[in-house]
C-alpha cells in the first residue's frame, strides 16, 4: 500500500535539496532562503526513505502503516481535519480583509481577499464535481 | 448510534487489538466504536455483525432523534 511513487518522491526532495543547497553556495542562487529550503527538503527526504526501507524490512511496522492508511476513522479524521482547515483558513483570511482594511495595508487586504475567492472557488468547484460523481 | 459491541466481544473473550486486527482497523477504531463515539461505514458495520454472526440490528441499536 506504501507504493514505490512515494519513494521516488522522496529521492526527488533529497536531489532537489541537494540542487538548491549546491546554487545556493556556488553563490548562483543568492539567498540564505534557498540554502534553507534545500535543507528542508533533505531532511524531509531522508525520512520518508527511512520510513520506507522501514516499511520494506518490518513485516509489523508494514502491518501498522496498511491498517493507518486504510482505516475508516483515520480517513475520516483526515477528512474532517481538512475540512475544519478550510474552514478556518476563510474564517481567519475574512477577518484579516476586515483587519487590513481598518489598518489601511490596501496589498494585504487584496492578497487575503484573493485568497478567500480562491478558497470559495475550489470548493465550489469541488463540490460540482463530487455532485457529478456521487 | 449505539451499539453492542463491546458487550458481545467481551461475552466472547476477544480483546479490542485482536478484534481490530480481524476487522482491518486501528485499535483506536475499536474502542471509539465501543464507547459510541463514532458510527461506522456500512461495510464495516457489515462486517462486524458477519463476524458475530448476527444481523446488524442487533449489534448497532438505530434510535430516532
Amino acid at each position: 500500500m506504501y507504493d514505490k511513487k512515494r519513494f521516488y518522491l522522496s529521492i526527488f526532495w533529497i536531489v532537489l535539496g541537494i540542487v538548491l543547497m549546491a546554487l545556493s553556495m556556488a553563490e548562483i542562487m543568492d539567498s540564505s532562503m534557498y540554502s534553507g529550503l534545500g535543507g528542508g527538503l533533505i531532511a524531509v527526504g531522508v525520512l520518508q526513505t527511512i520510513r520506507h526501507l522501514k516499511y520494506n524490512r518490518n513485516p509489523k511496522y508494514r502491518e501498522k502503516i496498511d491498517t493507518e492508511i486504510s482505516d475508516e476513522r483515520n480517513r475520516f479524521l483526515r477528512m474532517k481535519s481538512w475540512s475544519w482547515a478550510g474552514y478556518i483558513a476563510i474564517l481567519v483570511e475574512g477577518v484579516g480583509v476586515i483587519v487590513a482594511m481598518l489598518l489601511g495595508q490596501e496589498t494585504i487586504q487584496m492578497v487575503l481577499g484573493y485568497s478567500v475567492c480562491l478558497l470559495l472557488c475550489a470548493y465550489w468547484i469541488s463540490y460540482m464535481v463530487l455532485s457529478r460523481k456521487y | 448510534m449505539k451499539n453492542r459491541i463491546e458487550e458481545i466481544r467481551n461475552s466472547r473473550g476477544i480483546r479490542q487489538e485482536e478484534f481490530a486486527k480481524l476487522m482491518g482497523v486501528s485499535r483506536q477504531t475499536i474502542s471509539s466504536l465501543d464507547n459510541g463515539r463514532y458510527n461506522p461505514s456500512i461495510l464495516l458495520a457489515y462486517k462486524i455483525a458477519k463476524y458475530f454472526d448476527l444481523m446488524i440490528e442487533e449489534v448497532f441499536i438505530f434510535e430516532e432523534a
